[in-house]
C-alpha cells in the first residue's frame, strides 16, 4: 500500500505480509450445511431402524405391479355403471364451477376492501390477515367443520369450498388491484369521478386478465379439491365413487378408470386455460 | 376566472412548499406556470382541484372557493375542471372512444357509472370530440396501441367530455416528441380561444411557454416571482425565475417528476 507513495523516514515499514485465510463459506453456507447433514443423520438413523415387517421386497413389487396393471391396463366400470360414473363427474365439476363462481364474485368485493390503493390502511390489513387465517386452514377441514354445522352432504361441500375460494381470490385480487397504476386512478378522481364507477371502469378492465388467469387456476384447484371433499362430505360425486372403490370393494379396475376420467377432466382445463391465456396475450400485443 | 389567493402548503415541519401563491387565470387564455424542477408547479397545479391538501389561502373558480367545499361538493367541481398528464393515465386496455365517455362519469349516478351506462347524446359527442382532436379514426383502438401524442389527444378529448371550464394541464408535453407537441399545443390554445376556457400548463420548456402562452407565471422556491403577460417577460425576468437556490433552502414537492 504504500508503493506510489515516497517512504517517510518516520514510518515503520510492515513486515513481510502474511498470507490471510480468505473463508469463502458465509453464514448462511453454513447453516444450510449443517441443516443438509442434519438431515442424512435422521435419513441413516431411519434407514437404519426401519420396521420393514418381514416385508419380502421381490414380492411387495410384485403384486405392486399386478395392482397398478389391474388399474391402468384393465380399467372398467366395476359394479357401478357408465352412466352412473359419468353423472359423478359431472357433479364434481359443477361443484368446482359453482363454488368458483361463487367464490369469484364475493371475493372480487372484499378484494376492493383489502387493497391497500382503495381502502383504508386499517381495514385492508385486517381484511388480509382474516383472509389469512382461513387460507392456513386446508379446504377439507373447511368443508368438514361446515358438515357439522349442515350435515353431511353436498350443501357442506359446496360452503366450505367457496369459503377457501374467497380467501384465497382475495388474496389474488387484491394484489392485482394493487398493481393497476395510481395515476390512472387519480386521473378519474381529478374529474369527480366517485369510488365504485372507478373500480369497476377503470381498475376491473384493467386487471380482467389477471382475475381470469386467478379464477381459472382456482378453478383448476376446486376441482381437485371437489374430488377429494366428494368422499368426506359424501356429495356424491365422483370422489365419493372412488373412495368406494378404492377403500370399500377394492375394485382396482375401477379405480384405474375413474383416474383416468379425471386424468381426461384435467387435460380439457388445462387446454381452455391455455387458449384463455393465448387469447389475452394476443389482445395485449 | 381562477383566482389563486394567498395559498401556503407545508410539507414536513419546515419545509415550504408554496408560500403566499397570488395569480390569476382569465378564460380564454393559455396561462404557463413555468420554474425550475422542484419549485411547486405540480403542488400548485394539483392544489387547484385537492389532489393535494394545501395548508391555507384560497381557491376561488368563479367565485367559489374550492378549498371549503364538502366531499360531494368538491365532487361536483371536479367535473367541471379537466385534468390531462405527462402520462396521459388513460385506461390502456380500453379503446379511446371508452376514454373519451369516462369524462362524463363523474356526472353519472353511482349504478349508472359503475355500469358504464352512456346515452346515445353522449356517444355521438364523445365522437364527434375525437374527430376534433383528429382521431376520429382511432375512435375503436386500444389506447396502448396509440403514440403518444394520440394518447395526449384522447386525454385533452376526456378532458373537454366533461364540459370544463378550466384545463389543468400537468407538463403535457414533457413525453412528446415536437411535432406532437406543435399539435397538442395547437389545440390547447385553439380550445382556450374558441370555448373560452381556462387553460393553465406546467411547463419546463421556456420557449413553448413563450411561444403559447398568454400569461405567464414563475415560480421559484414556492414563491411567485413573476407574473404577467408573456410580452413581459424577457432575459432578466427569465434569470429571475431560474436563478439558482440555496439547497438549504430547496423546498421539496410531492409528485414533480
Amino acid at each position: 500500500m504504500m508503493e506510489n507513495s515516497q517512504p517517510k523516514p518516520n514510518i515503520i515499514q510492515p513486515s513481510a505480509p502474511q498470507p490471510k485465510r480468505v473463508s469463502l463459506v458465509t453464514r448462511p453456507r453454513k447453516i444450510l450445511r449443517g441443516v443438509l447433514l442434519g438431515l442424512l443423520l435422521i435419513t441413516i438413523y431411519s434407514l437404519a431402524t426401519l420396521n420393514n415387517a418381514n416385508l419380502n421386497l421381490a414380492e411387495a413389487f410384485h403384486s405392486l405391479g399386478v395392482n397398478l396393471s389391474a388399474m391402468f391396463l384393465h380399467p372398467s366400470v366395476g359394479q357401478d355403471s357408465w352412466q352412473l360414473l359419468l353423472r359423478a363427474l359431472v357433479t364434481s365439476v359443477s361443484l368446482a364451477l359453482l363454488t368458483t363462481l361463487l367464490g369469484a364474485l364475493i371475493a372480487f368485493f372484499i378484494a376492493v376492501g383489502a387493497a391497500r390503493n382503495l381502502s383504508p390502511a386499517w381495514l385492508a390489513t385486517s381484511i388480509k390477515a382474516v383472509m389469512a387465517f382461513i387460507r392456513a386452514i386446508p379446504t377439507i377441514l373447511w368443508v368438514l367443520i361446515y358438515s357439522v354445522v349442515m350435515g353431511l352432504g353436498a350443501s357442506a361441500a359446496v360452503v366450505g369450498l367457496t369459503f377457501h375460494s374467497v380467501a384465497y381470490l382475495v388474496k389474488a385480487y387484491s394484489e392485482s388491484i394493487e398493481e393497476t397504476p395510481q395515476d390512472t386512478i387519480e386521473a378519474l378522481k381529478a374529474s369527480g369521478v366517485g369510488f365504485w364507477p372507478i373500480v369497476f371502469q377503470a381498475i376491473l378492465p384493467s386487471i380482467v386478465p389477471a382475475l381470469l388467469s386467478w379464477t381459472f387456476i382456482r378453478f383448476e384447484i376446486n376441482f381437485a379439491n371437489a374430488v377429494a371433499v366428494g368422499a368426506a362430505a359424501g356429495a356424491d360425486d365422483i370422489g365419493y365413487f372412488l373412495f368406494m372403490a378404492g377403500s370399500f370393494y377394492f375394485n382396482f379396475h375401477e379405480v384405474g378408470l375413474i383416474v383416468y376420467l379425471l386424468l381426461g377432466v384435467a387435460i380439457i382445463l388445462e387446454l381452455i386455460s391455455m387458449k384463455l391465456r393465448g387469447h389475452y396475450l394476443k389482445q395485449t400485443n | 376566472m381562477l383566482k389563486v389567493i394567498q395559498l401556503d402548503k407545508t410539507y414536513g415541519s419546515d419545509k415550504h412548499s408554496l408560500q403566499s401563491v397570488d395569480f390569476t387565470a382569465q378564460p380564454g387564455e393559455v396561462t404557463a406556470i413555468i420554474g425550475p424542477s422542484g419549485a411547486g408547479k405540480t403542488t400548485i397545479l394539483r392544489s387547484i382541484n385537492q389532489l393535494i391538501r394545501d395548508d391555507s389561502g384560497q381557491i376561488l373558480l368563479d367565485d367559489q372557493d374550492i378549498r371549503q367545499a364538502n366531499k360531494a361538493e368538491l365532487r361536483k367541481i371536479r367535473h367541471h375542471i379537466g385534468m390531462i398528464f405527462q402520462n396521459y393515465n388513460l385506461i390502456s386496455p380500453l379503446t379511446a372512444l371508452e376514454n373519451v365517455l369516462h369524462g362524463r362519469l363523474g356526472a353519472k349516478s353511482t349504478i349508472a357509472g359503475m355500469l358504464g351506462l352512456y346515452s346515445d347524446a353522449e356517444k355521438t359527442e364523445a365522437l364527434e370530440l375525437l374527430k376534433e382532436v383528429g382521431l376520429q379514426d382511432y375512435a375503436y383502438q386500444r389506447c396502448d396501441q396509440l403514440s403518444g401524442g394520440q394518447q395526449q389527444r384522447v386525454g385533452i378529448a376526456r378532458a373537454l367530455m366533461q364540459h370544463p371550464k378550466m384545463i389543468l394541464c400537468d407538463e403535457p408535453i414533457a413525453s412528446l416528441d415536437p411535432k406532437s407537441t406543435k399539435i397538442v399545443m395547437d389545440i390547447l390554445r385553439q380550445l382556450a380561444r374558441e370555448k373560452q376556457l381556462i387553460i393553465l400548463i406546467n411547463l419546463h420548456q421556456v420557449d413553448i411557454a413563450m411561444e403559447y402562452a398568454d400569461h405567464v407565471v414563475g415560480i421559484n422556491s414556492g414563491k411567485i416571482v413573476f407574473t404577467g403577460p408573456t410580452s413581459d417577460v424577457d432575459d432578466t425576468v427569465l434569470q429571475n425565475i431560474y436563478r439558482q437556490t440555496d439547497t438549504s433552502e430547496s423546498v421539496v414537492s410531492a409528485n414533480e417528476n
